[in-house]
């Protein structure tokens, strides 16, 4: 669809023949920079993973070093105990349902705040960037007596709708531009072809801003996985906890298992970074819509 | 479209599971006590802050046989951070469920807590065996009530590596602040890093600031500072002064400053247990800290202790100990059934059982003889000769005052401000609590 | 139910596709629809808006004024808010001469941002933007650090900052021994070892948001410069900055808003010390509420926090952000 938008948009210019190089960086700089981007990194990540597979007299002697001998109690505890699993599993739960919430909400709001007019809009827009401004953490202790007045405490809503109202504003702030894009000629046809509005909604225009939804999905995804400060404050019960938690947790519990300290983290980074891989190729594509509008 | 749909109807079938399961559970979530006041099954839900062994093993234990002598009180234990218990207390002490029985530490910040009118006056519950914990008891009273009772007693002293110590020529522990200065400088001649301080963590720090102040000031001062939630006394600026002169011969290790005081081996525990510095200013819980920080088996052999030395021309008595210790309260929600299990808890035989698991110096001195290791007897039979046992300052004083303290000292620890400074801003702290 | 495979739907959708190709650059202007006004629209309105409305004002917007309440008074979290004292916490928080240094740490950092996280981020944009080999696996290597938690940072980073750890050891082995330094301990620098661990953070995901806008600027401009001899710089500076502007400046707004509401990095690494070296105006509200238990100060601190991140959004939308939203639609619709 962004392809359409663009060449619908851009005057057309006769190609030139493709393979001519356009600047010339030297090769060698190009190199060694993507080297040290990636030695940067990445590095600390391999440290983290490297480092669980010491144990934790062999880091106190050495900080720096390779494993040796390789432990492999450390991952294997940490894998086959219940705890990691519940902390993954609560924290996966979590982000599916403010995801879910906040994408499925912020999409309906964000296609009445692009494609309708009415008095206050703007305003109203605004009033759904303040979500933006206040940081969730700092919300932690205002949030409390409500939560705890409804009965979500130490419950996974507790946190997880929070965490979809506070994704709404990003949600909104880059649908609707998105949204906005789509030719006015589309909708309408389709009005002339007799779908309402909210079916223009559901079946087309949703289909086409799917770049986007995606993007805040992940978006919406990423920061209920690593949110920490809610989670904190509304979980008491140590099976309800969340993997930044449990890191947190891990830390102080094992103040000096610093080995078990790694594996932990290194297999918390796991689900994240696998989840980045499955999704992204659609971020860029989602963000090349909506920063065009 | 269609990940749209997956996640909505995952969401739904979320929703529906989950407010079937938060309806559904009554006994499970934290902070459901309150239970009736007849002689029918009682749960009670006990936050402690005993997330590992073996102090977790020793609560699960004692509730399950006080289960059994008494069939009809159950204990839930949710164990809690230490850390967090900062954060929950005052959230759980505002809502409507707080838990029925949680850690304590008394003093000061007990009172702050019982402002909130949900913990439990138990005067009258303990009177009859209260008694047997001698003054200790006094450290979780509030204007002369119980609103609370210790199971277990800390006192902070230099734990020093004998090795390190005859490595430098030093023959004996130093007895007076003369001494401690030319220690420090033996171990600096020998290369080795005198005295460890965990100041990331500020109240390693403060431990310093106060115990000049008890061997600056008399104890009648002190009982009068507390009382008041004042430091304008002049002792106290001369403990001040003590400090800066003490701290004038950089007597610590470097980097100090970001130095944590018991996690990992770089922190101020792990450094005394590795052999990287002879001496620390701690209570008496450090060497189950620096156990699991070191490799060394025999590292419990090396250890020593030796009380803070005596300040010449101090008005402090020189066996005066900055301690504190652990206990816990009821809240008013709970039946008198917390009440019953406090003096369980207090009973000789689970003080001795507590005292097996290292938890520290017994409440109950009757326990005293289940001590094993020397230096600990050592420790509470100097605890038991010493005239005057101060609250560490952060907990006597309301929170908001002990705070300033930490943050105080950890600042000038930092070069930041004077002794003046450190007396100005408690005293401000003070007057807006 | 219509679904997007019936007939007419179809038609629709492909007409209109291939009448705005055919037009070129400007759809015909053809006289808006009439739409169906009234209740009608509404109830559309309503359930579009409501929803998301009643969430944001539950969980957003309430936190926000319990907040306010709660800073007009002097209250430890215990027992009933009975302390009114109206806004004497704002006039100490203004006074305070450690929440007026975290206003300056969040406001360096904001700074550093800019200046420089913005051309690292543009230029490895720019190199990432290239046909190289393995580009995918470039930027999924440069994402990770976005996808990673703040818990999971802070640890790996406090671990490797320590005096002797890995860090300190890793210069020493370059051959840069001189620039050990106390990461973590020393006051001085504390602040920009933690700026260094932020855009370690935070630098991908620039790097992505550019990477959109790169590829949002068609091929044919880069072309036709070359062919009129441009350089890589005139053709950067002329060409490639002004259109990723709107994307810059997006980036610019979320990097300044992040450092404002700073927290979970710092208050892991350094809980805002060495002595208040660090500290950030939230882990300042975080240590005077749950530490010190002072919550109406915190309060108002955090009403400070969220004025300041109010004021600048409202600024920098009136004027950095308003051409870039400007005739964003074709078309009015209604």
């Amino acid at each position: 669809m962004s392809a359409v938008l663009r060449s619908a948009a851009a005057p057309r210019k006769p190609a030139t023949p493709t393979g001519a190089r356009r600047y010339s960086l030297a090769t060698p700089f190009t190199f060694l920079a993507v080297l040290a981007i990636v030695a940067i990194t990445v590095v600390p990540l391999l440290f983290v993973i490297e480092g669980g597979f010491r144990s934790t007299a062999q880091i106190n002697s050495s900080p720096v070093g390779l494993p040796h001998p390789w432990v492999w109690s450390n991952y294997t505890t940490v894998l086959f105990s219940s705890a990691f699993w519940q902390f993954l599993g609560n924290s996966t739960l979590i982000a599916v349902v403010a995801t879910g919430l906040a994408v499925g909400l912020g999409s309906m709001a964000a296609f009445a705040l692009s494609r309708y007019e009415f008095k206050g809009r703007e305003a109203l827009f605004t009033v759904f960037i303040v979500g933006l401004l206040f940081p969730i953490g700092v919300a932690s202790l205002p949030l409390y007596l409500p939560l705890q007045r409804i009965g979500l405490l130490d419950n996974q809503f507790g946190v997880a709708i929070p965490e979809a109202a506070f994704s709404l504003s990003i949600t909104i702030v880059i649908l609707r531009p998105f949204m906005r894009a789509v030719p006015g000629e589309i909708e309408d046809a389709a009005v002339v072809d007799g779908a309402t509005r909210l079916r223009f909604f559901v079946r087309i225009l949703l289909p086409l801003s799917r770049p986007a939804l995606v993007t805040v999905a992940i978006l919406a995804f990423v920061m209920s996985w690593n949110n920490y400060l809610l989670a904190y404050i509304v979980f008491t019960t140590p099976s309800h906890f969340t993997l930044p938690l449990g890191v947190a947790t891990f830390q102080t519990q094992y103040s000096q298992d610093t080995a078990r300290i790694f594996a932990f983290t290194a297999l918390s980074m796991v689900p994240a970074l696998g989840f980045f891989v499955l999704a992204e190729r659609r971020i860029v594509a989602g963000l090349t819509g909506s920063l065009k509008g | 479209m269609r990940s749209i749909r997956t996640s909505a109807a995952l969401a739904v079938a979320a929703t529906a599971a989950l407010t079937v399961a938060a309806c559904g559970s009554s006994s499970s979530g934290a902070g459901s006590g309150g239970a009736s006041n007849s002689g029918s099954s009682v749960t009670l839900t006990w936050w402690n802050n005993a997330t590992t062994n073996p102090l977790k093993g020793v609560w699960q234990q004692v509730a399950a046989s006080y289960h059994t002598a008494h069939p009809h009180v159950t204990l839930q234990i949710d164990p809690i951070q230490n850390e967090q218990f900062t954060t929950k207390i005052p959230l759980a002490l505002q809502s409507s469920n707080p838990p029925d029985l949680y850690q304590q530490w008394g003093g000061g910040q007990e009172a702050t807590q019982v402002k909130s009118g949900k913990v439990m006056n138990i005067t009258k519950l303990v009177a009859p065996w209260i008694g047997q914990l001698g003054s200790a008891a006094e450290g979780w009273q509030v204007n002369g009530q119980q609103y609370g009772i210790p199971y277990d007693l800390h006192m902070v002293g230099f734990w020093y590596r004998k090795d390190l110590f005859a490595k430098a020529g030093i023959t004996s522990p130093p007895t007076t602040l003369a001494e401690l200065n030319s220690d420090v400088t033996k171990l600096k001649a020998a290369h080795i890093v005198p005295i460890a301080v965990g100041s990331k963590d500020r109240w390693p720090d403060a431990f310093w600031w106060e115990y000049f102040a008890l061997r600056e000031c008399s104890t009648d001062t002190l009982k009068a500072a507390m009382k008041a939630i004042n430091v304008s006394n002049p002792c106290f600026l001369k403990a001040g002064n003590d400090l800066k002169a003490f701290m004038a011969t950089h007597p610590f290790q470097s980097g100090f400053l970001g130095t944590a005081s018991q996690q990992g081996a770089g922190s101020s525990a792990g450094m005394v247990a590795n052999g990287k510095a002879a001496m620390e200013l701690q209570g008496d819980w450090e060497p189950g800290v620096m156990a699991p920080l070191s490799t060394d088996k025999t590292l419990n052999s090396k250890l020593g202790w030796f009380p803070f030395p005596a300040v010449t021309g101090g008005a402090g008595a020189p066996t005066t100990l900055l301690g504190g210790g652990d206990g816990f309260s009821c809240t008013t929600g709970a039946t008198d059934a917390c009440a019953e299990f406090l003096k369980y808890i207090d009973s000789p035989s689970v003080q001795k059982k507590l005292v097996g698991a290292g938890v520290g110096l017994p409440a109950n001195p009757s326990a005293a003889p289940a001590l094993t290791d020397d230096t600990l007897r050592q420790i509470l039979s100097y605890s038991h000769a010493s005239p005057y046992i101060q609250n560490y300052f952060d907990i006597a004083f309301p929170t908001n005052v002990g705070q300033a303290v930490d943050n105080a000292v950890a600042n000038f620890f930092a070069g930041q401000g004077s002794p003046e400074t450190i007396i100005q801003t408690v005293n401000q702290a003070a007057s807006t609590s | 139910m219509v679904s997007s495979t019936d007939p007419p739907v179809a038609m629709a959708v492909a007409r209109a596709s291939s009448t705005a190709v055919a037009a070129g650059a400007r759809p015909p202007q053809a006289p808006p629809l009439r739409r169906p006004r009234g209740l009608r629209r509404k109830l559309e309105l309503t359930l579009l808006l409501g929803p998301a409305l009643a969430l944001f004002v539950g969980f957003v917007l309430a936190p926000i004024g319990i907040a306010i309440y709660y800073s007009l008074y002097n209250w430890s979290g215990f027992g009933p808010l009975s302390d009114f004292v109206g806004v004497h916490n704002y006039k100490l928080a203004l006074s305070d001469p450690v929440f007026r240094s975290a206003i300056a740490h969040n406001l360096t950092l904001a700074a550093l941002s800019v200046i420089i996280q913005l051309p690292i981020s543009i230029g490895l944009a720019m190199l990432l933007n290239r046909r190289t080999r393995g580009r995918s696996l470039l930027r999924l290597i440069v994402f990770a650090p976005y996808v990673l938690s703040e818990a999971t940072t802070a640890v790996i980073w406090s671990l490797m900052l320590q005096p002797g750890g890995f860090v300190d050891q890793f210069l020493k082995a370059a051959g840069l021994g001189g620039l050990v330094h106390l990461w973590l301990a020393d006051p001085n620098i504390v602040l920009y070892t933690l700026f260094i661990v932020i855009t370690w953070k935070y630098v991908g995901f620039g790097i992505i948001l550019l990477l959109a806008g790169l590829q949002g600027i068609p091929a044919e401009l880069h072309e036709a410069a070359a062919l009129d001899g441009a350089s890589w710089w005139q053709t950067t500076r002329r060409i490639v900055l002004p259109l990723l502007g709107p994307t810059i400046r997006i980036w610019a707004f979320l990097a300044i808003i992040g450092s404002l509401q700073l927290f979970d990095v710092v208050w892991i690494m350094t809980g805002g010390g060495p002595a208040n070296a660090s500290v950030t105006m939230a882990t300042y509200l975080i240590n005077r509420g749950f530490q010190s238990y002072e919550f109406g100060y915190a309060s108002a601190i955090a009403v400070i926090l969220f004025i300041i991140c109010f004021v600048f959004s409202l600024a920098y939308q009136r004027f950095a952000l308003r051409r870039d939203t400007r005739g964003a639609l074709t078309r009015a619709v209604g």
